[in-house]
């Protein structure tokens, strides 16, 4: 059941990700085609293109989470035993979902409150659409609630495991962080 | 003590230790940074940390890092990079060692078309490590020549390193600014590896590679023209002052899509949604670096920070070489164990106006700091290029690292030359224009 609705979460999730980089792709393209082809640059597409990633870089932020692709120093806690390396694992679970609750939840419901106060429009596509910003960074605290669930759900899992005895493999997608460097 | 003492000591303290601890760099910097901003007290930390961090990705010229890493996934299939190989080849191949000599002067060359060293350890070494092997060279030094000469397309633009620096700069250094200070620094690494490999070659008696006849020349040449034609397109357009470096990586996905899944047939469509997935993902580790490093760095400059390290460093020397070693060594050090992109996030703010203060231009600094941690890639105990490099070969690191050194030996020296010659970096951006 739990595994069940932690799969339809995941890929839901995937999906906006990448369906919101595609759209990404799409948008900056086209922003190139009518400068240089069309001759009449458009004036919502970069807009489109900051907010798009701010959604893309934080949503994103707790799929890299959930698949260990966040960039780390390992180099240390591999020298500890299997044992050991499950509570610092607890730890790190911990400060990232207190650090996720307090800044990107709390701190990110202020931010759309204070924006929504103070009526911040972003001119192109506010104009066009009614766009406000604090729909932007609305992405702030639904990011924020991913990575507490998903950072809950590590935690929950190592102490499982500290109980059982057994030993979680860490996923670690090496590919994810090759691919900048 | 005072406050802001406090904060200080707050903030080192406990980046430190989590960083020790495996918490991801990204926390690190926001949870150290809220600490320090709960420690000055007066500020509503939660909210100002959220807004550091959202205002601080809320730029255009971020965009061109998904694209290029997009772009690099496209081409790191191999079809780009085997015509690369093949055009190399009748350029720099009939020499005692020549393949090895191919390999870098590929690696240059995709360098030149995408953004990431990986790409180009994956791609280019994926095809002539093996090849090597079959050759008679010694798969070590096949895996070597691989791991360091990846490491160029980092200095030859286009770079995804280079636009975290200039977005860390604050805007001080242009994208294309630092892309084209890249190329001649990055050429010399290229040929200081040749002289190494050349070398090694002679010793061993490596064998000479194959004379082309004109024919085959033309159409080896026509052959890679697609793959060369945007490396005219990407660069061009930067140095013309065509496009913006956003442009250049929007162009740069279109072309390598069109080629890959069209011309060469080597991604399908269906494989399309994993790459869009795998790149944002990449992305969004990069953005939440950004992110909270843009906090970090907001406090510390809220705070005086660099100015009074300056201060502090510059009361001990005013000797330009003597401080510019320290964090040439500094570097080297935290390359060994960090990341790139978080090591320029981290350490850009706080060294920037210590060399600002001695007359270093932002551009120079930039190349120092890349090209040190570019050879931070190819050491253990971190180092992407080197575990890449080392999978593709089915070697270990403890093998390969003998091999490695007479290479790392290579590149410190033009890492100093580069950093005691300015003009090598700056020459270029002031012929174009970019600075005066």
């Amino acid at each position: 059941m739990f595994s069940k609705v932690k799969k339809i979460l995941d890929r839901s999730l995937e999906v906006l990700v990448t369906v919101s980089m595609a759209v990404l792709v799409v948008d900056v393209v086209w922003q190139v085609f009518t400068r240089y082809v069309l001759r009449d640059p458009s004036d919502w597409t970069e807009e489109l293109a900051t907010f798009l990633m701010i959604w893309v870089g934080l949503l994103g932020a707790s799929v890299a989470l959930n698949r260990g692709a966040h960039l780390g120093i390992d180099y240390f806690v591999l020298k500890l035993s299997a044992k050991k390396r499950l509570y610092t694992e607890l730890f790190v679970f911990f400060c990232v979902a207190v650090f996720s609750l307090l800044v990107l939840v709390i701190g990110g419901i202020d931010l759309v409150r204070i924006t929504m106060q103070t009526n911040q429009i972003p001119p192109a596509l506010g104009a066009k659409v009614g766009l406000k910003m604090w729909h932007v960074y609305l992405a702030l605290p639904i990011s924020g609630f991913f990575l507490v669930l998903y950072s809950t759900e590590f935690f929950i899992e190592r102490i499982v495991a500290l109980i059982e005895g057994k030993y979680v493999e860490q996923p670690h997608d090496f590919e994810s962080t090759a691919a900048m460097d | 003590m005072s406050t802001a003492a406090i904060a200080i000591l707050v903030l080192t303290v406990t980046f430190v230790l989590l960083l020790v601890l495996n918490v991801p760099v990204a926390f690190c910097m926001g949870i150290s940074t809220l600490l320090s901003v709960l420690v000055i007290g007066n500020l509503p930390s939660f909210l100002i940390v959220a807004q550091k961090m959202a205002t601080g990705i809320d730029s255009f010229a971020l965009l061109a890092i998904p694209f290029f890493i997009l772009s690099g996934l496209l081409m790191g299939h191999g079809g780009i990079a085997k015509r690369l190989i093949d055009f190399a080849n009748v350029i720099v191949g009939r020499f005692r060692g020549g393949l090895a000599f191919v390999n870098i002067m590929t690696c240059m060359l995709f360098g030149s078309i995408s953004g990431s060293a990986a790409a180009a350890v994956s791609s280019v070494g994926g095809f002539m490590i093996p090849l090597m092997n079959k050759m008679g060279y010694h798969r070590d030094f096949n895996a070597s020549t691989s791991i360091t000469a990846a490491t160029t397309g980092l200095l030859i633009p286009p770079s995804n390193v280079m636009i975290v620096y200039s977005l860390a700069t604050g805007g001080m250094v242009s994208i294309a600014a630092i892309f084209i200070a890249g190329i001649l620094p990055g050429v010399l690494v290229g040929l200081a590896l040749m002289v190494v490999a050349g070398i090694i070659s002679s010793r061993r008696n490596y064998g000479k590679g194959e004379h082309f006849g004109p024919k085959e020349v033309v159409i080896r040449f026509v052959k890679a023209v697609p793959a060369l034609l945007l490396i005219i397109i990407v660069l061009g357009g930067i140095l013309g002052g065509i496009f913006t470096a956003t442009e250049a990586s929007a162009i740069a996905v279109v072309y390598a899509f069109i080629l890959s899944v069209f011309v060469y047939r080597e991604v399908k469509i269906k494989e399309l949604p994993a790459i869009v997935l795998q790149c944002a993902v990449t992305t969004a580790v990069v953005m939440i670096l950004v992110a909270t490093s843009m906090a970090m760095s907001w406090f510390l400059a809220y705070q005086n920070i660099p100015q009074n390290i300056s201060a502090f460093l510059l009361g001990l020397t005013n000797n330009k070489v003597a401080i510019l070693l320290i964090i040439n060594l500094i570097l080297l050090a935290v390359g060994t164990f960090m990341d790139m992109t978080p090591a320029v996030l981290i350490f850009t703010p706080i060294f920037l106006p210590i060399v600002k203060d001695l007359g270093i231009h932002p551009l120079h600094f930039g190349i120092i700091m890349i090209m040190n941690l570019c050879i931070g890639l190819c050491t253990p105990p971190v180092g992407t290029c080197l575990f890449l490099g080392c999978g593709i070969a089915k070697t270990t690191v403890t093998k390969i690292i003998r091999h490695l050194l007479p290479f790392f030996a290579a590149m410190i020296v033009v890492l100093l030359i580069c950093t005691y010659a300015p003009q090598i970096s700056l020459v270029l951006p002031r012929l174009f224009g970019f600075i005066k």
